[in-house]
Order: structure tokens, then C-alpha cells, then sequence
């Protein structure tokens, strides 16, 4: 593994949740383009396998590569920094989600509303997500390259 | 004195000099990035005691010596 690795794995995940997200909120505001997805598509896993594949390779390498690198790579600064992202993500979700629920037509809550919903806390969390790791990937290498 | 952080003063960056060493040589003998060392000397970053001890250990001097409290 290197930084560029790294840098490329995080930013991929990070840019597809951001695609993934903007298609879905654009189609819950009534936007829509040719190219469509549904949640019986298998298009709507690649985001969520992207993130377990890149996660997979991550772990891989720092529990099985070179150890020399490895004190570099996955120093106690760059995890500081991965927690801080983490943390700020789980608590703009967590205040997202809540919100979500509040805006909710419970009286007339049907299928349809259940499965926007879920579209809805996906495109919340995607976006989240998705911005949060693009900004540590972009800014990780930043710091890699110059100091 | 360099940059500090508000909860820990640093002596790093002068003893890292007096020493002869670049941030990248200290880094690979303290086993972590050349940006650590960057952060812990401008103050950005406050580093584990494990951390401040391989460094402490490099540069032949005391943890006292490189960090110190600000009200000491």
C-alpha cells in the first residue's frame, strides 16, 4: 500500500457515494434523467461494495503488509484524523436521520413512503459520507506530498 | 521554541536540528509519517507518550526536554 493507493482507493468510494447521492435526491425532488436506477437494480449495491472491497484492502494491508511501511501509513496522526472525519459523519447522520423521521406523513405512512424513506437516509448518508471521505482522501495526499 | 499547540509547548523543531536531522529521518526512526513530525513541531498535533518517547529516544534527550506544559 501507499499514500497514492490510499489516496485512490477513499477518493473512488467517497466520489461514487457523492454520484449515488445526487442521483437520488435529485430524483426525490422530481428531477430525473435518462439513466435510471431503481433499488431492485444491482447498480444501487456498487456504492456499498465499493466501500467493502476499499475497506477489505485497507484492513488487508495494514494487518499483512510491510510493517516498516505500515508505521507511516497508519500513524496515530493519520488515525487521529480518520476519527475526527468518523465522528463529525456519525453526528451529522445521527441529526440527519432524526430529522428524516420528523418530516415524515406518519398519518398516511404506505409502502411508497417507506421506500422513500429509505432512499432519502441513503442519499443523506451517502452524501455525508461520501463528502467526508473525499475531503480526508484529497487532504491526506495533500499532507503526504506537502508536508 | 516553534509553533505550539494551546495544551503542550514543543521544543522539537531546534532539538531536531541540533541533532542534524531532517523531519524525514526523525520519522523513520520514531516509525511514523514525515507529516506527524510536521504537525507535532507546528503545533497542530499532540503526540502519545509512545510517540514522544522514540522521538525522545532519537534525539538522545528527555520528553521534558522537547515538551513542556504551558503554565510550567
Amino acid at each position: 500500500m501507499t499514500y497514492f493507493k490510499r489516496f485512490l482507493i477513499i477518493f473512488v468510494c467517497g466520489i461514487v457515494q457523492i454520484f449515488y447521492a445526487t442521483y437520488l435526491l435529485s430524483n426525490l425532488f422530481g428531477y430525473t434523467i435518462e439513466w435510471h436506477i431503481s433499488n431492485h437494480d444491482l447498480f444501487m449495491f456498487i456504492p456499498g461494495v465499493l466501500v467493502f472491497v476499499g475497506s477489505g484492502i485497507l484492513t488487508a494491508s495494514y494487518y499483512f503488509g510491510d510493517k516498516k511501511n505500515n508505521n507511516i501509513l497508519y500513524d496515530e496522526y493519520t488515525a487521529l484524523r480518520y476519527y475526527k472525519i468518523a465522528a463529525i459523519g456519525y453526528a451529522i447522520n445521527g441529526i440527519g436521520i432524526f430529522i428524516l423521521f420528523s418530516i415524515q406523513d406518519w398519518s398516511n405512512w404506505n409502502f411508497q413512503s417507506a421506500n422513500n424513506m429509505i432512499y432519502q437516509i441513503a442519499a443523506f448518508a451517502w452524501l455525508v459520507f461520501g463528502i467526508l471521505l473525499t475531503i480526508f482522501s484529497i487532504g491526506d495526499y495533500k499532507e503526504f506530498k506537502n508536508g | 521554541m516553534g509553533k505550539h499547540h494551546q495544551n503542550l509547548l514543543n521544543n522539537l523543531e531546534e532539538l531536531r536540528k541540533k541533532a542534524g536531522l531532517t523531519q524525514q529521518q526523525l520519522s523513520e526512526s520514531a516509525e511514523v509519517s514525515r507529516k506527524s513530525i510536521n504537525a507535532i513541531e507546528n503545533g497542530i498535533y499532540v503526540p502519545s507518550t509512545v510517540l514522544a518517547l522514540k522521538i525522545a529516544k532519537t534525539l538522545c534527550c528527555k520528553v521534558e526536554d522537547l515538551f513542556r506544559l504551558p503554565n510550567n
